[in-house]
């Protein structure tokens, strides 16, 4: 696959003449094959985005560029607090499913096959159930008469109902639990990788376990968990779903004012703008995920 | 191993079973609350009845999103499969300037948030007067799947020997022979595996269907929709459902590929 035209490889060992020809032919077949996917993609992706993005900097009564929607959005404080707050929430859910996917991937490591097969399948079947689902069925374990604060009142931890949706509160507990998969898949892999040798040499010098865990494995397992913990901290940036329906309209997120200012409040460019700002964190996030992939595995 | 080590050890796994609990638990309790006789939810159930069930499927607002979400599904599904396929194959066989940005391209809907693609489509739309028409709605649910097609289609072509379409050249096969009947028979599963996977993903989306979908009712918008307004039980027959029908799907698709790869691939 070196070779700078477009060849099918090993098209190569034909006589000079007829490969020159042959290339030509192929050259025009690959692009045929392309083209659906390439026409469906520029007209249903790129122009979309770029015309979004145009709008963002672009008059709505005459067309002229002008930075006037980006300023509204940058003056106005009720942007501002659901920006800030989108990031603090995303910031919590990160560190949330660290705290409880970590030792549940390194957990997972030390069992036997067997079981190790049925836990990594309990977390992909939950990765396959649909997040409205997931999301729903908070509503009944947190609810003031769901399962968790009636175990909690007959306990006697505490005397009224602790109000668990409609606030924050809610939301990082939905989103952590929608987002486990996405860090304990990648961060199992990890560990599963780690060569044991390293271990077995660091207690053969008479390391201790904690010294173990924290010297030598913890450190090697870290690339794959910062990777993971940015994909997750992306993908809390877009939520819509969860915030929406365990928030109660109460704490709208980023994805929650983009839906306001659409479909609500039909304020399209700051709707742009709210969208080229999220697309600019998205992507430059990313580029770090990306990096830490490449570079670590 | 000293007591102190077994006492951490034991710790461990107490956390650990309990982190699974916490994410198994929505999953666990949506299917015995929809067999519920009561009115409002409860957990455990007072009494067992099909009333949910029955009322889902004697409203004809449900079946008929039900419909829509299986006529989207199918149509969406297999666009992105024919259109991914063959871009996959170039992808992976071909050699040529702007390769990694054309797959970057291709994969980018999996990356921008959902929301900005909705918000992007709907402007789009709007403009084009595609808002609100079930062609916009399929084109949307296309883009979407997409990236997962290309994802398994390029792994599956990856792993296929390149020497046969080799021979297959040598032999005097034209590009086109070769790829319709040598190369795409041998996909087949992974085919297939693709198409599960979009037809579920399109099944499951919520968030683009309410911006671009205007009148059109599909399962999970209405189901939202019910969620905004009030709590009701019905919504727990579609829930299970909904998970029967996502596990039936992973078990096939697990019948297709063996579990290796399908770990792979759950892992984009």
């Amino acid at each position: 696959m070196s070779d700078a035209s477009m060849t099918i490889d090993g098209a190569a060992p034909t006589a000079a003449p007829n490969s020159q020809r042959f290339r030509l032919r192929l050259r025009w077949d690959l692009l045929v094959l392309l083209a659906p996917l390439m026409v469906l993609t520029l007209i249903v992706f790129d122009i979309p985005l770029l015309t979004t993005a145009y709008w963002s900097v672009s008059d709505a009564d005459t067309g002229a560029l002008t930075p006037k929607y980006f300023q509204e959005f940058y003056d106005s404080n009720a942007y501002m607090r659901i920006i800030w707050r989108t990031l603090a929430i995303a910031l919590e859910v990160t560190i949330a499913t660290i705290v409880v996917g970590y030792p549940l991937a390194y957990w997972t490591t030390k069992l036997r096959p067997r079981l190790r097969m049925i836990v990594l399948g309990l977390v992909v079947i939950t990765f396959w159930v649909s997040i409205l689902v997931r999301t729903y069925a908070w509503i009944v374990i947190l609810g003031n008469a769901g399962l968790v604060n009636r175990g909690l009142m007959w306990l006697g931890v505490t005397a009224k109902p602790v109000e668990f949706l409609y606030n924050e509160l809610g939301i990082v507990i939905g989103m952590t639990n929608v987002l486990l998969p996405f860090l304990v898949l990648p961060l199992y892999a990890a560990m599963i990788r780690v060569d044991q040798r390293l271990l077995q040499v660091a207690e053969t010098l008479g390391a201790g376990r904690m010294r173990i865990f924290w010297q030598v494995f913890f450190p090697l397992t870290i690339p794959t968990l910062a990777a993971s913990a940015i994909l997750v901290f992306i993908l809390s940036l877009g939520f819509y779903i969860t915030p929406a329906v365990l928030g109660g309209g109460r704490v709208p997120l980023i994805a929650n004012m983009m839906d306001l200012l659409i479909n609500r409040f039909a304020r399209w460019e700051i709707a742009a703008v709210v969208s080229v700002v999220l697309m600019a964190i998205t992507l430059s996030l990313y580029a770090v995920y990306q990096w830490l992939r490449e570079r670590y595995q | 191993m000293s007591a102190r080590g077994r006492i951490s050890d034991l710790w461990l796994g107490v956390f650990a079973i309990l982190v699974l609990i916490f994410l198994c638990l929505p999953v666990l309790i949506v299917a015995p609350m929809s067999f519920s006789d009561a009115k409002s939810l409860e957990f455990p159930p007072p009494g067992f009845s099909l009333r949910w069930y029955e009322n889902l499927l004697g409203n004809p607002i449900w079946v008929e999103a039900g419909k829509n979400s299986l006529l989207l599904a199918t149509l969406s599904s297999t666009a992105a499969l024919i259109a991914g396929t063959l871009a996959s194959y170039v992808l992976v066989r071909g050699t040529f300037f702007g390769r990694r940005a054309l797959e970057a391209n291709f994969m980018a809907p999996m990356i921008v948030p959902s929301i900005i693609t909705a918000v992007a489509l709907y402007i789009f739309f709007a403009q084009t007067g595609l808002l609100g028409t079930f062609f916009g709605l399929v084109l949307g649910h296309t883009i979407l799947a997409v990236p997962y097609v290309v994802l398994i289609m390029q792994a599956a072509i990856r792993g296929f020997d390149v020497r046969i379409e080799q021979v297959a050249a040598t032999l005097g096969a034209s590009q086109w022979q070769i790829l319709t009947k040598i190369v795409l028979p041998n996909l087949a599963p992974s085919a297939a595996a693709a198409w599960i996977f979009s037809f579920v993903m399109s099944f499951d989306e919520v968030v683009v269907t309410l911006f671009v979908s205007g009148t059109y009712m599909t399962i999970p918008k209405r189901m939202f929709n019910e969620l905004m307004l009030q709590v009701n039980p019905t919504v727990t027959a579609v829930a299970t459902l909904l998970i029967a029908f996502n596990l039936l799907a992973l078990g096939v698709l697990l019948l297709l590929t063996g579990r290796k790869k399908l770990f792979g691939a759950g892992m984009a």
